[in-house]
């Protein structure tokens, strides 16, 4: 088993209404329940915060910095056996199509 | 609400929505209804985010207060850094204790209320008004504002922007008015809440579940505005004839969302809760000297759910309440009911004659009911080349979906039979 993080950008939930919002959970819920030990961890980000480019320069604060399509919304960790599974899974996830999913393997996995 | 569940009670998002957008109005003062809104949202997908990847709180509702609760002092933290930074006053309320105490649950319907005459507020027109109350009190997204007000979601924007904006420039309030003024601006949220309901119900258009919540909502708030004001005898009386319209909500339609006329509908499926609850407010509306239009139309409701059959209406008694109605409401709509029941009372042709004459004012010249009401009529009398012209007259004036399929039908009826 390896792990992987899916990387969620884009604003898509903040456009939805609060109903549309209820059914992205109910069906968010049912997929964190199919996924069972396969699922790890998930977290949102908030969008503001800071950006440091160097030593140099002053830290920039109040973000957003990027095009909200750019913004990295939040993160699910996940197990899967290669690639083609975690691929698998985030396409399965409601999530996509609110948000574009980047499926990044971690590297180095745990040795044991 | 200790059990513990795999599930949250239906539009618990939507109503809770309502409750903290006014409560954080109440924080951020209603000329930032939008931070009110964006902090709400940005709990909500919190919310998504914990419950759905862990367990649901047993107080889900308690658990929403508390993070947006978290999330709003937040915002008062970085807008005072800013404030700081830009010297520009931002917020009108940045007091972090008097948030505190916002959050209690008197201190909610309290805002809620407070939203109710601010949304309503007489500076905005009624179209800003209604866009208003639906986004902010009821928690419809724009695209369902849109369609359960039939226009598109450009036009929903334009009218939220405007409203927004008109709450900004003029500085309106967030309180409850007082005294003389009181009495004034009552009348225009009764007006609105009457408007809103009128939306839902009215139109027969083809996604009837969302023009049923309409009429529900705006039952919700006017049953806010009553528990508060309970002396005031306009707000029973709307109330009364906001249930009995309700009640009947089911009957008007069939499963294929085909219009079932007044006369043919099965009255077993008229909502009873509703209509006892219709009369307990109207008897409440009833020990006034002064009576306004609202009393007369849930009369005139009143005395069509409590007739056993249609044949057995008491179409004397609805006709006097018309034509009172007509005294105190002058408004061409009132004739044409009026010109229909006397068709009780002294047979068809009399009533012909009468929606003759009206077809001749203007302001009904487009209204379709009236040429389809003489196709109908005729029909009954099997006049059916006659009827077929008036039927295809109400055609010509675009009526909704469900109605057009309806005269359709009849003029094909009309083409057997003649």
């Amino acid at each position: 088993m390896k792990e992987f993080l899916l990387i969620l950008k884009g604003d898509g939930m903040n456009h939805l209404s609060p109903d549309e919002l209820q059914n992205v959970f109910g069906q968010y819920k049912a997929w964190v329940g199919e996924l069972g030990a396969k699922y790890l961890d998930g977290q949102r980000l908030e969008e503001n915060g800071a950006l440091l480019n160097n030593k140099e320069d002053d830290i920039l604060t109040d973000g957003p910095f990027l095009e909200s399509k750019e913004i990295i919304a939040g993160f699910f960790l996940i197990q899967a056996k290669d690639q083609e599974e975690a691929n698998q899974i985030a396409a399965s996830s409601p999530h996509l199509g609110l948000y574009r999913i980047e499926v990044r393997p971690i590297a180095f996995p745990k040795m044991n | 609400m200790t059990q513990q569940s795999d599930q949250i009670v239906e539009h618990l998002f939507r109503n809770e929505y309502g409750k903290l957008v006014a409560t954080l109005t109440g924080i951020f003062g209603p000329s930032n209804i939008q931070i009110a809104e964006d902090i709400v949202q940005d709990t909500l997908i919190t919310a998504i985010n914990h419950w759905g990847s862990g367990k649901i709180p047993d107080n889900p509702t308690g658990w929403l207060v508390q993070v947006a609760k978290r999330k709003a002092l937040n915002e008062l933290k970085r807008n005072k850094m800013m404030q700081t930074h830009h010297q520009s006053g931002l917020l009108s309320h940045p007091n972090d204790q008097e948030a505190s105490t916002i959050f209690l649950e008197d201190e909610i319907a309290d805002s809620q209320l407070r939203m109710i005459f601010t949304c309503c507020h007489p500076s905005l027109n009624p179209e800003s008004q209604i866009a208003l109350t639906l986004k902010t009190l009821c928690g419809f997204g724009v695209k369902e504002v849109a369609s359960a007000l039939l226009t598109t979601e450009s036009t929903i924007n334009k009218r939220l922007y405007r409203a927004k904006t008109s709450i900004r420039n003029s500085d309106l309030p967030f309180d409850i008015p007082q005294g003389k003024e009181l009495h004034m601006r009552l009348e225009t949220v009764c007006l609105t809440l009457y408007l809103l309901f009128n939306e839902g119900y009215n139109s027969t258009a083809s996604d009837s579940v969302i023009r049923k919540e309409l009429c529900l909502e705006a039952i919700r708030l006017c049953k806010l505005m009553v528990d508060r004001f309970e002396d005031n005898r306009q707000l029973s009386a709307l109330l009364a004839l906001m249930c009995f319209h309700t009640a009947r909500f089911d009957a008007r339609i069939d499963d294929h969302g085909a219009i079932i006329l007044f006369e043919d509908q099965d009255r077993s499926k008229w909502n009873t809760e509703l209509i006892n609850l219709g009369m307990q407010y109207l008897q409440r509306s009833m020990n006034e000297k002064s009576l306004s239009a609202y009393h007369i139309e849930a009369s005139i409701a009143a005395e069509h759910c409590m007739a056993k059959s249609f044949e057995s209406t008491d179409w004397r008694s609805i006709h006097n309440l018309y034509r009172l109605l007509e005294k105190i409401k002058p408004n061409p709509i009132i004739g044409l009911n009026l010109a229909i029941i006397q068709s009780k009372l002294d047979g068809i042709e009399a009533s012909l004659v009468l929606l003759e004459k009206l077809s001749e004012n203007a302001a009904l010249k487009h209204y379709h009911l009236l040429p389809a009401t003489q196709g109908i009529f005729n029909m009954k009398l099997q006049k059916y080349e006659k009827a077929i012209t008036y039927l295809q007259k109400a055609l010509e004036l675009e009526p909704s979906l469900a109605e057009n399929e309806y005269i359709k039908a009849k003029i094909l009826e009309c083409k057997k039979e003649g």
